[in-house]
């Protein structure tokens, strides 16, 4: 049973329709986006994908490297949310960009989209911020993905640097294939002259688009025929073409491998695989689902609140107390939302995955799935609950809610209680315990024997009066 | 230096007390046969009467017999009724902490709490007990110089009330 | 002066009223030397709690008075011990939270608000004042001599051996905890000479107060026991000590079990065994007293003696049995250790390590004690002369206390009361000789010189029938003269000693400028408040336990392990932090939620009792539980020195400790030249450069060093490499890969 969460529940279902008659579609971090362009005359060859964007409801600034006035930050604040760096000829970005900076941006929550082109080598700042993601790029700063075997046909006949790929799948069971095409099947995506990265292992990386078995990356200025084994930067699906990264703040950094792919020209272009017949480049729907992940307006999770109880008879009506007792009953529920594109929804767990929760005090006591509550599950919001016996050891305990997912906002809640030892007069009266009653007798017995005792005592004739009667005190 | 008998120097000689004593009580044949039937007076009373019983050359157990009987006899015979009565509380006593004490050594001692505040009651009233009777007999009268046997039984009620209250309290 | 002025002086002082109102003027005197002499620190500073221990003594009264008796009674501290807590309201003794709760409440009652900390802190000298007058009471059951009971007084309200735990703001148990010990011998002899069950009853009571007060009340339980079985060895059994030992023990072992914290322990260990022991042994003897007095036969006599004596050591045999069985346990660590001094250091390197354990130093029995020290075996020998049951007592504890007080320097405190008992009654003997007999009569003298003729008639001089008076006027006077000048020189000793030794708060440092003039070191205080006011509530301080007691009473933060030490995992963890690399001891305050960490340095000013002096202490204590990982041997160079410079070894400056004592320390220098004053050790040219902490707030002098815990590097890096970049190193790129290529897998 929620108790005092009405207060709660009222005051986010204020704040939902107050925003919600503010703006249609927007991301949930704001709806500034800064694109930097070499020359922002470039913009043109991008116009439907940032005639999508700003149909989304973002601002967009168009700025250099080199202007003096681009600054990301004003007075400590962020002051865009979003940065879309696309491909400058410039060594590095300028005083205004620097890795540090770029590193700040994500720790205030912005989000960076980064497009790489293989005709123009990545600056150095840029290498520099990949590199403390964890991200490499071939030495040289740029290179070109060919695969003989997946190449367009229409236009890359001979060089095989076009790649038609199909819509990416999830790689693994726990990622969401929110980048996956719906349908029908046979869509097919165009990568035209890009970059395929090498990812290291850290956890908050995760390629959104693997180049196939057959694809490989080379330097075409400097090798050329043959490639020898040790220079090869990598291939096959080592070679990630499009990259997320998602910081422990749910910051988000994308990695597209090739620029050209969201310019317009291959959004209305049509492709066709080695053997296959051409079809229109899913492209445009990718950028959308791409730019939307990257910029927080898919697969964003929201925890609404978070409330835990004494789930027992004789308990007061009181929700998320300091302080519990050993064994006692709790209940503890958490609401979460997902929000696509213009709206919170309830979030609706993946097949296989549990969302658990953690008891623990240095290490975990419980590790238990949430479950769905419906009582307290709404269209815009779903909660999940669970309800066990707190451990028999007293301790300062934390109810921990980690749920990181790739492509998902992490979740990771941490409520502290105290668990209290038994006071005093909660344990069991000696008269409930059937094996004290015989010492409960003999006290009984030592009491009455007493009493009797005593009295028969003052009523029985004194020993000796001669002697004894004299007070000597 | 020797160390001085303390009770040499507070107490006089216990043979008059004997005597008027038993004089006091239940009358006694003049010669009394040999154990002083008052308890903790001095051995030299004991000695100033016949003693026909023990002899080295006597097997034990005969004397241990006699022994016994004799004590039986002359208790009956020569404690006040109010000793006596003390002593069937203490014997009570004594019964109540055996029983515990059995049905601890059978079944277990949880909660053990219980157990000792128990026993302990027992115990504490039957060592109360055994100083009121010790306070209170005649012949002990030059020991407690400060206590007279009134005074005694007062100190013993409010000794007995705080054991009782301890008891209580700890067996919860 | 004439003799008839004298006389009528004499009959004056002579009447008993007068010298009732005397002494009870005098003992108001005294007690008021006694409370005034221990307010030096009040005077100087402030009224401030001192130390450690006594904070959270405070803390705990603070949080009864707030919250009432049952709640304290089942508090459960969340904020410290992070994050096992502690059952507070189980694990202290209450008695010294609930007197001055009790007297806070009092004088609110009586409409005088004095605030909490007022209370503790004057709660020690109040209580010296009583336990002068409890001396007094004692010593009067020794000696029929007047004075000596006053002289008593006076000892025990000045002497500095019991000063040194109850100044003013020295808010410890002993505070109370020596006037319910002196109360309760006192209480114990009464009951003794009355043979009285009320008397045992209010020893009982008493005894019981102070084991809810002081663990020391260990010593009660075994010097009672220890007085009744000499008295039963020297053939002194009476049925005075039956029925006083067996009221005190019944009694008082029951409401021994009343305070948590003792709980069974008084049937379950072995310090408790010998009154236990006693006990049965006393009702064996009673029996066989009873007995013996109804049976005739000498030979049956001896008989049941034997009877008594295999009893004795059939018992004896059971509880050796039970001990080793485990069902009585063994000699607990810190009472061990008093039997065999080594065993701490080996086994239990928490107690071996604490100052106040270490073994007595002989001046130290001078410093606290001054003339006493020689009076006190005097005093000892002339209870021999008397040997009553009670100076069979004072014998008994003046041994025992004698070695206890030569093991442990803080058992000097137990030490004290008999010594100012004896040494009572052995001036007092020696004034009552040489002062009372002012005005000898004639009649007097006659007798005097029949007595001396009659000794040297039979060519024997009695060596102990005291001799009438001693006529000189000159040796009176000179040994009068003399005694009153090692009085007053006792007085002066002891008011300088506690005005320089034992009146210094340890919160607050003072020290002299050039010019004489007094310079208040005021760091502790200044990083306390700075964390009460620049951290949230419960933002958790890892520090080493000596500071953990400050911590929570001044900056009201929960800490991680403080000066209690019942966890010594716990502890060995925080050493482990404190003596590893960064890259092991971060897991570890991260899993442990730390937020901040602190650290005493005495490096800039010389101060003694810094962390790195302790350094090896905290080694020790973590490679009792983690060998493999924590080895003392890595902290000392190859020759086996202890450095702290360039000598020092990788694993010394690699310490957390050792980055965080010299963090930025050499900034404070010109280049090359910094140096440690404490260990006069010149530091290198490069400081030690920490990634896991930043340096969050150091004090004025540089005592106190805060540092904050970083949280996760948020793009997943680890903190080495997050700090050179940001402080813009590049990072190194392999240009040949050397090699099979590590793959990644998805």
């Amino acid at each position: 049973m929620l108790r005092s969460t009405s207060p709660l529940l009222s005051l986010f279902a204020f704040l939902l329709v107050w925003g919600a008659a503010l703006v249609s579609a927007v991301s949930t971090t704001g709806n500034r986006l800064l694109a930097v362009f070499d020359d922002v005359g470039e913009k043109e060859n991008y116009s439907k994908f940032l005639g999508d964007l700003e149909g989304r409801g973002f601002q967009i600034s168009y700025e250099t490297p080199k202007s003096e006035s681009l600054a990301l930050f004003h007075l400590g604040e962020r002051a865009y949310d979003h940065v879309i760096f696309f491909p400058t000829k410039t060594k590095g970005l300028g005083p205004n960009l620097t890795p540090q900076i770029l590193v700040n941006f994500l720790n205030a929550n912005g989000n960076i989209l980064h497009t790489l082109s293989s005709t123009t080598t990545t600056p150095n700042t840029l290498i520099s911020l990949l590199a403390e993601l964890d991200i490499t790029l071939p030495t040289e700063r740029t290179g070109l993905v060919v695969d003989h075997f997946s190449y367009d046909t229409l236009s890359a006949a001979e060089t095989h640097d076009v790649l038609a790929l199909p819509p990416p799948v999830p790689v693994r069971n726990d990622i969401s294939p929110l980048f996956s095409a719906d349908a029908p099947a046979g869509q097919l995506l165009a990568f035209p002259h890009g970059v395929g990265a090498v990812l290291g292992p850290r956890e908050q990386l995760t390629p959104i688009l693997r180049a196939p078995k057959t694809a490989y990356s080379y330097n075409p200025k400097e090798q050329s025929e043959v490639l020898e084994a040790n220079e090869l930067f990598a291939a096959g699906q080592q070679l990630s073409l499009v990259t997320a990264f998602q910081a422990i703040n749910s910051a988000r950094f994308v990695l597209l491998g090739s620029a050209e792919m969201l310019q317009d020209k291959w959004f209305l272009a049509e492709v066709a695989a080695p053997g296959g017949k051409s079809v229109k480049t899913f492209n445009r729907e990718f950028a959308k689902r791409v730019s939307a992940w990257a910029f927080q307006e898919l697969g964003v999770l929201r925890v609404n609140w978070i409330e835990h109880h004494l789930n027992e008879v004789s308990a007061v009506n009181e929700s998320n107390p300091h302080i519990y007792r050993v064994k006692n009953d709790v209940t503890y529920t958490i609401s979460l939302s997902e929000y696509a594109y213009d709206k919170w929804t309830s979030f609706s767990l993946p097949a296989n995955d549990v969302l658990q929760l953690e008891f623990s005090m240095l290490s975990p006591f419980h590790r238990l799935p949430l479950s769905l509550d419906k009582a307290h599950s709404s269209p815009e919001a779903s909660a999940y609950t669970a309800s066990f016996k707190l451990p028999d050891q007293h301790g300062i305990f934390n109810f921990k809610v980690n749920y990181k997912r790739p492509f998902f906002t992490n979740i990771e809640e941490k409520n502290t209680v105290s668990v209290r030892h038994m006071a005093h007069d909660e344990w069991p009266r000696s008269f409930v315990i059937s094996g004290a009653w015989p010492w409960i007798a003999g006290i009984g017995a030592t009491v009455s024997g007493w009493v009797v005792f005593v009295a028969l005592w003052m009523y029985s004739a004194p020993t000796d009066k001669k002697v004894g009667s004299k007070k000597t005190n | 230096m020797a160390p001085k008998r303390n009770n040499a120097n507070r107490g006089a000689s216990p043979n008059p007390k004997t005597a008027t004593t038993t004089s006091a009580t239940v009358p006694l044949p003049p010669n009394p046969p040999p154990s002083a039937p008052i308890p903790g007076s001095r051995p030299s009373s004991s000695h100033s009467a016949a003693h026909p019983k023990t002899s080295a050359s006597a097997p034990v157990s005969q004397t241990w017999d006699k022994v016994v009987s004799n004590l039986t006899s002359h208790y009956q015979k020569s404690t006040p009724q109010r000793t006596k009565l003390l002593d069937a509380f203490m014997a009570f006593l004594v019964l109540v902490g055996v029983l515990q004490f059995v049905y601890c050594v059978v079944a277990g001692n949880y909660p053990f709490n219980a157990f000792l505040s128990g026993f302990g009651a027992t115990v504490g009233q039957f060592v109360l007990t055994a100083s009121l009777r010790i306070q209170t007999t005649e012949a002990n009268k030059n020991d407690f110089p400060a206590v007279s046997p009134e005074r005694a039984f007062a100190d013993y009620v409010v000794c007995s009330l705080i054991l009782h209250f301890f008891c209580v309290n700890f067996i919860n | 002066m004439s003799a008839e002025t004298l006389q009528v002086l004499a009959d004056v002082g002579k009447g008993k009223s007068t010298r009732g109102v005397l002494r009870v003027i005098i003992l108001a005197l005294i007690a008021g030397a006694s409370i005034a002499s221990r307010l030096f620190s009040v005077i100087r500073f402030e009224s401030i709690i001192h130390e450690f221990d006594p904070w959270f003594n405070f803390r705990a009264t603070k949080y009864l008075v707030a919250n009432g008796f049952y709640n304290f009674w089942d508090w459960f501290d969340d904020r410290t011990w992070h994050p096992l807590g502690r059952v507070t309201g189980g694990t202290l003794y209450p008695g010294l939270m609930v007197t001055s709760g009790a007297i806070w409440h009092a004088l609110r009652a009586l409409t005088i608000p004095v605030d909490i900390r007022n209370v503790c802190v004057l709660l020690a000298p109040a209580f010296s004042g009583l336990t002068a007058v409890a001396a007094y009471l004692l010593t009067n059951e020794m000696t029929t001599y007047n004075s000596a009971g006053l002289l008593a007084a006076l000892f025990m309200g000045i002497a500095p051996g019991y000063i040194s735990r109850s100044v003013a703001g020295s808010y410890d148990n002993e505070a109370i905890a020596i006037f319910l010990l002196v109360f309760t011998f006192y209480l114990w002899i009464k009951a003794l000479k009355q043979g009285s069950m009320l008397w045992g009853a209010l020893c009982a009571l008493f005894y019981g107060y102070m084991v809810a007060s002081w663990g020391g009340y260990a010593f009660i339980t075994c010097l009672l026991p220890l007085h009744a079985f000499v008295l039963i060895l020297m053939g002194r059994y009476s049925t005075r000590l039956y029925v006083s030992y067996t009221t005190w023990y019944a009694l008082g072992t029951l409401a021994s079990m009343q305070i948590p914290f003792v709980g069974f322990l008084p049937v379950k260990t072995s310090e408790h065994m010998p009154a236990l022991g006693i006990f049965g042994f006393l009702q064996l003897l009673a029996f066989l007293d009873y007995v013996r007095s109804a049976i005739p036969s000498r030979q049956f006599q001896t008989f049941l003696w034997l009877f008594a004596g295999g009893i004795f050591v059939m018992s004896l045999a059971a509880l050796v049995v039970a001990t080793s069985a485990g069902v009585i346990a063994p000699w607990s660590g810190r009472f061990y250790s008093l039997w065999d001094t080594g065993y701490a250091k080996i086994h239990i390197p928490i107690i071996a390590s604490v100052s106040e354990h270490q073994p007595t130093a002989w001046p130290a029995f001078f410093f606290d004690l001054n003339l006493l020290i020689f009076v006190f075996p005097v005093g000892v020998y002339l209870c021999f002369q008397e040997l009553a049951d009670e100076h069979v007592f004072i014998i008994v504890y003046a041994v025992f206390g004698s070695y206890f007080a030569g093991v442990m320097v803080r058992l000097m405190l137990t030490l004290t009361p008999v010594v100012c008992v004896a040494g009572a009654i052995a001036i007092s003997t020696i004034l009552n000789n040489y002062l009372v007999a002012k005005t000898p009569t004639e009649e007097d003298q006659q007798a005097a010189e029949a007595a001396e003729k009659k000794g040297s008639k039979s060519g024997l001089k009695s060596a102990t029938k005291p001799v009438v008076g001693i006529y000189g006027l000159w040796s009176k006077s000179l040994m009068v003269a003399g005694m009153a000048v090692y009085l007053l020189i006792f007085v002066m000793h002891c008011t300088w000693v506690t005005s320089n030794a034992y009146s210094s708060p340890s919160v607050v440092l003072a020290s002299r400028m050039p010019d004489g003039s007094q310079h208040i070191i005021d760091d502790y205080r200044e990083a306390y408040q700075w964390l009460r006011q620049n951290t949230k509530e419960d933002a958790k301080i890892m520090s080493w336990w000596d500071y953990g007691y400050q911590i929570g009473g001044m900056a009201d933060r929960p800490t991680l392990v403080d000066n209690n030490t019942w966890n010594n995992t716990h502890i060995a963890t925080v050493g482990k932090a404190m003596s590893s690399r960064e890259e092991v001891s971060y897991p570890i305050m991260r899993q442990h939620e730390v937020d901040y960490v602190l650290v005493v340095f005495g490096g800039l000013l010389g101060y003694s009792g810094d962390d790195i002096n302790k350094f090896l202490w905290m080694v020790r204590i973590a490679e009792g539980i983690w060998p493999d990982e924590v080895s003392e041997r890595a902290f000392f160079t190859p020759r086996g020195e202890y450095r702290v410079d360039g000598e020092a070894t990788e694993t010394m400056k690699n310490s957390l400790m050792y980055k965080m004592s010299y963090y930025n320390f050499n900034n404070l220098f010109p280049p090359g030249q910094a140096v440690d004053r404490m260990r006069q050790a010149r530091l290198p040219e490069v400081g030690p450069s920490l990634s896991t902490l930043e340096e969050a707030f150091t004090s004025e002098n540089w005592i106190i060093r805060i540092y904050k815990v970083k949280d996760l590097d948020n793009v997943g890096r680890d903190h080495i490499s997050a700090t050179a970049f940001e402080k813009g190193l590049k990072k190194k790129k392999t240009t040949k890969k050397r090699g099979p290529r590590v793959l990644r897998v998805d």
